[in-house]
């Protein structure tokens, strides 16, 4: 009895309180409007179905709701719903609803200038939900990156020349990239959904190029690095088809440009691509795009990365051989492959090695001496043992000859191939050598011997 | 007329004008060979890499050398066809000529200088250790011309000897800075010690300077050139140190 009479007590209270809240809804402070609606809308099963079966949680956390920036709104000053004044309304999905309800926003935010407007107007299909959230509604610069709320979409920039640029970013290539620690405004300085700066570029060339610019404000070491380039001093005189950072390592999905040689070979085809159809024919194309073998060397590996010079220089030429020596002077890469490291120090105690190497100091270089790729080719070098050392050995000629004007056929036969002169391999100079290595310590022991004899005798004499 | 004598017989000419010009001009040309060639050889070191970037660069260093090269060789060339030709036709005096007594004599010297015997072996003009070091000079400049023109044409060398294998220009190349070697050494240690600090020479012997050789060390270094040149038979060179006093009136005397 005593259960009953409770019960009935308090579903009268009850009645009465909801009566009295919901006839000052109005006039009421929105606190007290927010616990009327949190009455029901705190109830985490209650949900709404749309048309196309697609359902919609209707809780609301109470607490993201106080926290929020439009803690004193009230809810009806967004939803226009009140609990006397609830309309059953019936969307077509999810989006619809999110879409209907942002227009609220307008009652109070409106735009006359900068990316908010432009959006507003242009952007039919992002809303201001899609950025600032709902119901924990925060100032945008402390709700994190909110960028994505606009460019997940495909919308493009236009140029003056009428050319366009999708501004759509994907968000999980950004995540795999190496810069996903980063924040968007980190490169894109001065940008945000406050500042959006709109600017305007003449084609999409001189987008990518200024846009390009930003990736120094952290790699200024490779930026420096590039000012010796002759990919920027290209830009320089005006050529825009000079590639500029992203060119080779990609906008939002950027790579460690170290991690993947077949990757760093194959971006170069974009610009190089008779050089790369060759590179891919030679021994070091070769092992890396059939085998994968990641010792050989990309482009990158004799050009460099940023500081590329001009090949054609003499500087260029003369640092070959210590370029090649990189790898073929390094003992335990070479015996992986039965190697001889001693390829470089046989080329720099033979004429041209000196000679190379004295310009390399003098730096006033007069002529072309012949270096490593003279011989065994620039981007088709190809193995000297096996089928295709006649090839090389054709070669040698005709380079010795750009030099050695009418040298004869067994002219390219005075360099003994990087071998130490041997018994089998080349007995003459093996002989001299041989001789000679008996002959002058005897010779000089004895001189020295007699001329000490005679000191001692003059010495006795006297 | 050129005098064989000078300051009553104290001074005896042994060298010619033409002689004393060649040896300075060999002298002055082996420096520069030297100097220019073994910064070559020795091309790592920090030395020579300050004498060849000094000489203007590594193709400057080279051009000096080989004319320098062409210099020696000159001197070389003219040497041997000169000499050979007053040996032959004008029926100079081989002097130079090594024959059985320069080894007796070198053999003798040793046992002097081991105190078996108590006097040195008696040269004539030239003694063995200066046959030894001309021929060196004559030899090693005939090789080093041919090595050195091999290395400076060395396309020129297959046209004129097609037959040649390819290793004859690394071989050449051996030959010409092994050849360089020695010599270098065989002059700074040899050449130096006996015209320089040689206790019969010290500090300097003057003769291939002035052209001329004192009475005492012809006794002392040539003593068959003496007596021939004199006529004065010197008495055996056993007792040339205690007779030394009396000779020298005899020579006095004789010219």
């Amino acid at each position: 009895m005593v259960n009953r009479n409770a019960f009935l007590l308090l579903a009268i209270f009850c009645i009465l309180f909801m009566f009295s809240s919901a006839s000052h809804a109005t006039s009421n402070p929105p606190g007290e409007e927010v616990s009327v609606c949190m009455g029901c809308h705190e109830n985490r099963e209650m949900s709404l179905t749309f048309k196309n079966g697609e359902k919609l949680s209707l809780y609301v956390d109470n607490h993201s709701l106080l926290g929020s920036a439009h803690k004193n709104l009230g809810c009806s000053g967004c939803h226009g719903f009140s609990a006397g004044d609830h309309p059953t309304k019936q969307f077509k999905d999810r989006r619809s609803l999110i879409i209907s309800i942002s227009d609220a926003c307008k009652k109070c935010h409106t735009f006359k200038k900068g990316i908010h407007l432009r959006m507003v107007n242009m952007l039919k299909q992002v809303v201001c939900a899609d950025c600032h959230g709902s119901h924990a509604i925060k100032p945008v610069k402390e709700a994190g990156e909110s960028c994505f709320g606009c460019h997940k979409y495909g919308f493009s920039l236009s140029f003056k020349d009428g050319g366009r640029q999708s501004l759509e970013i994907e968000e999980e290539a950004l995540k795999s990239s190496v810069h996903s620690k980063l924040r968007c405004a980190d490169c894109h300085f001065g940008f945000s959904s406050k500042e959006h700066p709109e600017r305007n570029f003449p084609d999409k060339r001189n987008f990518t190029i200024v846009t390009s610019e930003t990736c120094r404000r952290c790699h200024f070491d490779k930026y420096t690095k590039t000012l010796e380039g002759i990919h920027f001093n290209m830009l320089l005189k005006g050529n825009l088809k000079a590639p500029v950072c992203v060119d080779c390592h990609g906008a939002h999905a950027i790579e460690s440009g170290r991690k993947e040689k077949i990757q760093s070979a194959r971006r170069r085809q974009t610009c190089h691509q008779d050089i790369y159809a060759i590179y891919a024919q030679s021994v070091h194309g070769k092992a890396l795009l059939s085998m994968h073998n990641q010792d050989v060397p990309v482009c990158s590996d004799c050009h460099r990365a940023h500081d590329i010079s001009d090949p054609r220089m003499a500087d260029f030429r003369n640092d070959i051989p210590q370029m090649c020596s990189n790898c073929h002077a390094n003992e335990e890469l070479m015996r992986r492959y039965g190697l001889s490291t001693a390829v470089l120090q046989s080329y720099l105690e033979d004429f041209h090695g000196v000679t190379v190497s004295y310009y390399r100091k003098q730096k006033n270089t007069m002529r072309h001496i012949a270096v490593c790729t003279d011989c065994h080719g620039i981007h088709d070098i190809t193995r000297t043992k096996g089928p295709e050392a006649s090839i090389v050995k054709a070669n040698l000629i005709k380079r010795c000859r750009k030099c050695h004007v009418g040298a004869s056929d067994n002219f390219p036969d005075s360099w003994i191939s990087h071998y130490e002169p041997n018994f089998k391999r080349a007995p003459l100079v093996y002989a001299i050598n041989l001789i000679y290595t008996i002959f002058i310590p005897f010779m000089i022991v004895g001189l020295v011997l007699q001329i000490i004899l005679h000191i001692w005798r003059y010495a006795v004499n006297r | 007329m050129i005098e064989t004598v000078k300051k009553n017989g104290e001074y005896i000419r042994r060298f010619s004008a033409w002689r004393i010009i060649e040896h300075q001009a060999n002298a002055i040309a082996f420096v520069v060979l030297v100097v220019t060639g073994l910064s070559q050889k020795f091309h790592d070191s920090t030395w020579a890499e300050w004498i060849i970037i000094n000489l203007g660069g590594i193709d400057n260093a080279r051009l000096i050398h080989r004319y320098t090269g062409l210099v020696l060789g000159f001197l070389t060339v003219q040497h041997i066809l000169l000499s050979s030709y007053g040996v032959i036709m004008k029926k100079w005096m081989p002097s130079m000529v090594i024959n059985i007594k320069d080894f007796t004599d070198a053999i003798d010297n040793l046992k002097y200088y081991f105190g078996i015997t108590d006097n040195p072996a008696r040269c004539d003009r030239y003694d063995y250790k200066q046959k030894f070091e001309y021929w060196g000079v004559v030899v090693g400049g005939i090789l080093m011309i041919l090595t050195g023109l091999t290395l400076w044409f060395p396309t020129k060398v297959f046209h004129l000897i097609p037959f040649l294998p390819g290793q004859i220009i690394p071989a050449a190349k051996a030959l010409h800075t092994n050849e360089a070697m020695l010599a270098f050494l065989v002059i700074v240690i040899w050449h130096i010690y006996n015209s320089v600090f040689s206790p019969d020479v010290f500090p300097l012997d003057t003769s291939i300077f002035t052209g001329w050789i004192s009475k005492e060390r012809m006794i002392h270094e040539h003593p068959l050139e003496y007596e021939r040149l004199t006529g004065v038979k010197l008495k055996g060179h056993h007792e040339a140190n205690t007779v030394e006093e009396t000779q020298e009136e005899d020579i006095k005397s004789a010219s």
